[in-house]
């Protein structure tokens, strides 16, 4: 036992100061953050200095209100208008194609942000085009649409004989108001977009920690096999002792990174007031991160020991990956229909519950059954993940030489 | 202390070990000798329990190999490996945990050993940044730092300059009369001659020879004289006792036979001719080896230059 820690010690400590661990620890929450935050941070930023627009009017009667209502409507922080409208051609008689042509000519030199095309029969059929450089600014089209759809209105109205002061009574302007409703039957306000970030995320540190452990793992191994360190190491303790330090040290590296990634998630919560998780499911990610994390161990160790070279590491790395990324794929469907038959026959493989259930959790915590009978599925396949990988590693770090074939490997693993 | 019986070990097409036995005492230095591929590291692996044979025991005190054996027994492997970017001291430190020896105790006789091999001044480098020859010198302090009973030391000499040779020898000494058992392989014939009390020939998985040094020269080598004289030597061949005699015009060299009597050949050369020099060479292992196999092996070298 004593030689157990004394590996599980060595381990950590050479690996908690390697460069691999020390990038993986730092650059995945950066990675996170920036793929999680920055471009909704980007989206929702307020514009610094009033944009010009341009309107082509084939109608006649829209460009001037809509001109007006923009102007008005918006404004920077500094009180200054956010967009000014350059009425670029209007009324029936225009020449449509000299007119885009010049509107084209401005939005390539800059002197526009984008241009309205408003043709003649806008009032039947309310079609119009926002024509830019950067289609991707929804805020722009959002704001010409609703005024558009604001002036159009009334100007049917008023061809019906409408009073104005009906038709603005007649506007609804729906809020949905997403709510989701936790197990306990209370109301807690959650969009979309925060159930699927916070699924995402989850699913991406399981993903990022079972990656980089096992991958320090199995280029250990095969630095212990190529320098023949293995043959001192077997000869000084048992080689199941061996793998049972080397995944006891893998844990507690995986929980430093860990616990130094949830300590980055609540000061990030506190400091930004996004709560991701409650602290139940998160209690309930913590089981299932480590059951991932123990059975992937013992995975790696059975597909990476019997390796001779870093190039074949790394391929059976990206065949392994392959399983984590499955939950990655679904998530939005998963999202969409959390209560789906297929959800919840994935979860019930082995090499697919941690994450299907890091998948699932944030969006809906499954029922108390199904998480008794995934934690105890684990806990039955971590224990014939454990001895086969013991059985393969004891015979394949003495092998060295030519990588053994598949059913070589299997027939190591089926020798008691 | 170590008694090894009828080892066997195969492998899908070739017998690497085929029924090796041999035995050694506390204090002795044990030579396991032989060409490349002899079956020495087979059966060093054998020993250390890193493989399991196929037939025949191997005891330690008459017990045979257990966990507590594992913290007695120190080794050397003959593929030289560290943790190529660990620190030195670390490094030391993990194997003598390893192998049971308590954090301060290790440190402190880790230290000890970095000073006489001359390495006390780099325990933070990393194992990358030393030689080749310094690496093996840490490999040695890990197998030995911790007083094993057994220490088994796979080709120990080899890529090391003949300064840290002696080094190696000295230490080697020191463990044999502290007591200590030791088995090392090499394929330097004349490093087993040297070190060895006793040895043990190996030639394709086979024991060829085996005993102490004197035994085996005198039981496979013959003795042969080298003379210079002055006078008529023609007679030289035909003296009992005298298998096979090289003559030259004023120098000769006999070949002696098992059982020849030294004494009378001496007395009857004496008589007719006027010596000058007469020298009664031992065989020399190498030569001993070439006469049993019947073979010159390249691998087997005689001097210093082998790897």
């Amino acid at each position: 036992m004593m030689k157990v820690l004394i590996v599980a010690r060595w381990e950590y400590m050479e690996k908690i100061r390697s460069k691999a661990f020390l990038i993986g620890l730092f650059l995945t929450p950066v990675i996170m953050v920036g793929m999680g935050v920055l471009p909704g941070l980007f989206a929702t930023q307020e514009d610094q200095i009033t944009k010009i627009l341009g309107v082509i009017d084939q109608n006649g009667d829209i460009a001037i209100p809509f001109a007006t209502r923009m102007q008005k409507r918006y404004s920077l922080d500094n009180g200054q208008p956010n967009y000014v409208v350059l009425p670029l051609g209007i009324g029936h008689e225009l020449d449509m194609e000299a007119a885009i042509r010049d509107a084209n000519r401005r939005l390539v030199e800059d002197e526009i942000e984008g241009y309205c095309l408003l043709p003649k029969t806008i009032l039947s059929d309310s079609v119009v085009e926002y024509r830019s450089n950067a289609v991707g600014d929804f805020r722009i089209a959002q704001r010409v649409k609703e005024t558009l759809q604001e002036i159009i209105a009334e100007e049917r109205s008023a061809a019906l004989g409408l009073d104005p002061k009906i038709l603005a009574k007649l506007q609804v302007n729906l809020d949905v108001r997403t709510i989701k409703l936790s197990e306990a039957g209370e109301e807690e306000d959650s969009g979309f977009m925060k159930v699927f970030f916070s699924a995402y995320l989850f699913l991406m540190m399981l993903f990022f920690l079972i990656v980089t452990s096992g991958q320090l793992l199995v280029r250990s191994v095969i630095e212990e096999k190529s320098h023949r360190i293995v043959e001192v190491l077997v000869s000084s303790c048992s080689p199941t002792e061996l793998m049972a330090g080397k995944v006891l040290g893998l844990s507690g590296l995986g929980l430093t990174q860990m616990g130094f990634w949830a300590l980055i998630g609540i000061a990030m919560s506190r400091s930004f007031g996004l709560d991701f998780i409650a602290p139940g499911q998160a209690l309930l990610l913590a089981v299932y991160f480590v059951l991932g994390y123990l059975f992937y161990a013992a995975v790696f160790i059975a597909a990476g020991s019997p390796l001779t070279t870093e190039q074949e590491a790394q391929q059976v790395t990206s065949y392994l990956v392959i399983f984590l990324i499955v939950p990655i794929v679904l998530a939005i469907p998963a999202i969409k229909t959390p209560d789906a038959g297929w959800l919840k026959i994935m979860t019930y493989i082995p090499f697919l519950t941690p994450t299907m259930m890091a998948l699932r959790i944030p969006i809906q915590t499954p029922p108390l059954w199904e998480i008794l009978s995934t934690i105890a599925l684990m806990a039955v396949s971590i224990y014939v993940a454990m001895v086969t990988a013991g059985r393969i590693f004891r015979i394949a770090i003495l092998s060295t030489g030519k990588t053994p074939k598949l059913w070589e490997i299997i027939q190591w693993a089926r020798r008691p | 202390m170590l008694r090894v019986e009828h080892l066997r070990k195969e492998y899908s097409t070739v017998v690497a070990v085929d029924d090796v036995s041999f035995a050694l005492e506390r204090g002795e230095i044990f030579g396991l000798l032989g060409p490349n591929g002899a079956g020495k590291t087979t059966t060093i692996r054998m020993i250390l329990d890193v493989i399991k044979p196929d037939g025949g025991t191997i005891s330690f005190d008459g017990g045979p190999f257990s966990e507590q054996i594992r913290n007695r027994v120190g080794y050397l492997p003959e593929e030289r490996g560290l943790y190529r970017k660990s620190k030195l001291l670390d490094t030391i430190l993990y194997f003598a945990g390893l192998r049971g020896m308590a954090h301060g105790e290790a440190k402190k006789e880790a230290i000890r050993w970095l000073e006489r091999f001359g390495l006390a001044d780099q325990t933070s480098r990393r194992i990358q940044e030393l030689s080749r020859g310094n690496q093996q010198k840490v490999q040695f302090i890990c197998s030995i730092i911790h007083w094993p009973d057994l220490v088994v030391l796979d080709e120990p000499f080899s890529g090391l300059d003949p300064v840290n040779q002696i080094v190696f020898k000295d230490v080697m000494r020191e463990l044999k009369q502290q007591g200590r058992g030791i088995v090392f392989s090499t394929h330097q014939m004349d490093q087993a001659e040297r070190l060895s009390d006793a040895l043990c020939l190996i030639d394709r998985g086979k024991v060829v020879l085996a005993g102490t040094v004197r035994e085996v020269k005198k039981r496979y080598g013959r003795n042969s004289l080298h003379l210079e004289f002055d006078g008529d030597g023609r007679f030289l061949p035909a003296l009992p006792g005298v298998d096979r005699a090289i003559l030259y015009e004023n120098s000769a060299e006999l070949d002696l036979g098992k059982g020849a009597r030294i004494q009378n050949i001496v007395e009857r050369i004496n008589r007719n001719l006027e010596l000058r020099k007469l020298e009664l060479r031992e065989p020399s292992l190498h030569s001993i080896f070439v006469q049993t196999v019947g073979r010159q092996d390249e691998h087997l070298a005689q001097g210093k230059n082998g790897s």
